[in-house]
């Protein structure tokens, strides 16, 4: 604005185009955030099935996917198989953090135990998950057992690197502070250590997370009995491509979701608020 | 007997590369006396800082003694509170959070400790700031953070390392003058580590010149000014600028930034 205009910054906003309003306001809403990415990506998808270029046996648009998605959960084999892969996962998971967090605290703070397994650590961590499902298969069979130990398998490496990375991160200050004050090993460990490397343990779940779900496709693919992974290899044989489709988005909505729903708020409420975070942008 | 005693300290390193054996300090012999603020002042890199961190329990020495009230004192702990040039508060725990830690780990009930915390945050103005986080905290009111976390804990000797060195010269000029005031009222004993001339001998009953590395006792002043003291008052002091300028000659022309202000 280049007229003398006088301070008056409660009608500045009027003298804005109505279009770019509408856009700041439409932008600021989380829906649209947080959607508005895939709508283009839609517009393309559903484009190009609709001009038939591409052999209909190889390919699926959105409303044959969304027809498929109606049907397997009327039919109730969606919301089984999601409840399959999602248990797996749990389990996985679960026993992979129970497993990792004290490995990864033990390694990360005992120096002789870090020289005893850091070898070990790098040997297993390069056989790749799958690498294992041979073996766990003639051991364990089409098990749950099976898929269960490769998601921990996955989960439990990228978490002790997370943890040994995120204690070696710790200030020494903040530890001497600590005993200066008063506080024992035990104590510097609960107050300092943990709560110090939490970022960085925080991010090695992620990871280790992420990998996790992956790691669950592949073994059901593999192992193949239900389950999400399954049923995308399924339909592949049967030559239902829209469900493979399907299998896809799943994947993708749902890992979203897991990381908004879970992993987003939980790094917000404790790195976030304590301003490390900030403190470890600076740093870098 | 004296609250600390320092009886020839010495302090050599390995050089990793040379296998060299490096002395830092050479010998260093000092005491300070129950509710006696003394500074350490040497040039840059003389180990002034290493004699404090042996005191304090966080590094080992070669050779001597370093007694606290006549016992020998190893490893870190809360007689010997520590107040550090980065503050090193956690930035996990809200002020409140901060100030109480010491007393959590004595064992002091909830409600005793909350009381303490009070009095001593008024202590150094930062009533009000119980919920805040450090990181919401200016650099100023941070080490009024980190001084009323040792505070509290009613150390023996509080042991303060370059605490205002980061810290504008401004805020510095006022933290110099509320700890002053602080020192006056609770008289704590006082192991203060700084390379600023004039902080030295305004703060401190008496100041330990060291040498160059490795380190030994040059000289040991004591700073006949009277309590209590203002800056503004004190700068006035013809004894005030006899006393820097003694110790500006004994470090050898002084630094560029031991200059007032």
């Amino acid at each position: 604005m280049t007229t003398m205009t006088p301070p008056a910054p409660t009608r500045a906003p009027a003298r804005v185009p109505l279009l770019r309003r509408l856009g700041t306001v439409l932008l600021a809403h989380p829906i649209v955030r947080t959607l508005g990415p895939f709508v283009p990506f839609l517009l393309i998808w559903w484009a190009v099935a609709a001009t038939g270029s591409v052999n209909a046996a190889f390919f699926a648009g959105p409303g044959e996917v969304w027809q498929s998605f109606t049907e397997l959960v009327r039919k109730g084999m969606m919301p089984s198989y999601l409840g399959d892969s999602l248990e797996r996962l749990a389990y996985g998971v679960g026993f992979g953090l129970l497993i990792g967090l004290p490995l990864g605290f033990v390694v990360a703070l005992s120096s002789w135990a870090r020289r005893l397994t850091w070898p070990l650590l790098l040997f297993f961590q390069a056989i790749a998950d799958i690498a294992w499902l041979p073996i766990l298969i003639v051991w364990f069979g089409f098990s749950l057992t099976s898929v269960t130990f490769v998601i921990v398998y996955t989960v439990v490496f990228p978490l002790m690197l997370g943890i040994v990375a995120g204690v070696d991160q710790v200030p020494r200050e903040l530890v001497n502070a600590a005993r200066s004050l008063g506080a024992g090993r035990l104590r510097v460990f609960f107050e300092v250590i943990v709560p110090g490397s939490l970022p960085a343990v925080a991010s090695g779940v992620r990871t280790g997370l992420g990998y996790g779900w992956r790691a669950l496709i592949a073994a059901e693919i593999i192992v193949g009995t239900s389950g999400i992974g399954f049923m995308m290899f399924d339909a592949r044989r049967a030559g239902e491509v829209s469900q493979v489709f399907l299998g896809m988005i799943v994947l993708g909505v749902l890992w979203y979701a897991l990381d908004a729903l879970i992993l987003a708020p939980f790094e917000r409420a404790t790195v976030e608020r304590w301003g490390l975070v900030r403190q470890m942008e600076a740093a870098r | 007997m004296n609250t600390l005693e320092i009886n020839n300290l010495r302090k050599e390193y390995v050089d990793h590369y040379t296998g060299e054996t490096i002395p830092a300090i050479g010998e260093v012999t000092f005491s300070i006396g129950e509710g006696e603020f003394v500074s350490v002042l040497g040039p840059s890199g003389c180990g002034k800082t290493t004699v404090l961190n042996i005191v304090a329990g966080f590094i080992d020495h070669t050779a001597g003694d370093v007694l606290v009230h006549g016992k020998s004192v190893h490893g870190p702990g809360p007689d010997r509170g520590v107040v550090f040039q980065s503050h090193a508060l956690f930035p996990w725990k809200t002020v409140l959070g901060n100030v109480t830690f010491g007393l959590r780990m004595k064992g002091v009930p909830r409600v005793e400790r909350e009381r303490a915390a009070a009095d001593i945050l008024e202590l150094v103005g930062l009533s009000g700031f119980e919920r805040k986080y450090p990181h919401e905290l200016s650099g100023g009111m941070q080490q009024r953070l980190g001084l009323a976390r040792v505070l509290v804990n009613e150390p023996e000797v509080m042991l303060m390392d370059e605490p205002f060195a980061s810290i504008d010269a401004q805020t510095r000029r006022k933290l110099q003058q509320d700890l002053t005031e602080i020192f006056e009222k609770r008289r704590p004993t006082v192991f203060f580590v700084t390379h600023d001339i004039d902080e030295a001998v305004f703060l401190s009953d008496r100041v330990v010149v060291l040498s160059a590395r490795p380190s030994t006792v040059a000289e040991i002043i004591d700073v006949d000014l009277p309590r209590p003291r203002t800056w503004r008052e004190t700068v006035e002091d013809p004894r005030f600028r006899e006393y820097t300028h003694h110790i500006e000659e004994r470090l050898g022309g002084g630094e560029p930034d031991a200059q007032a202000g």
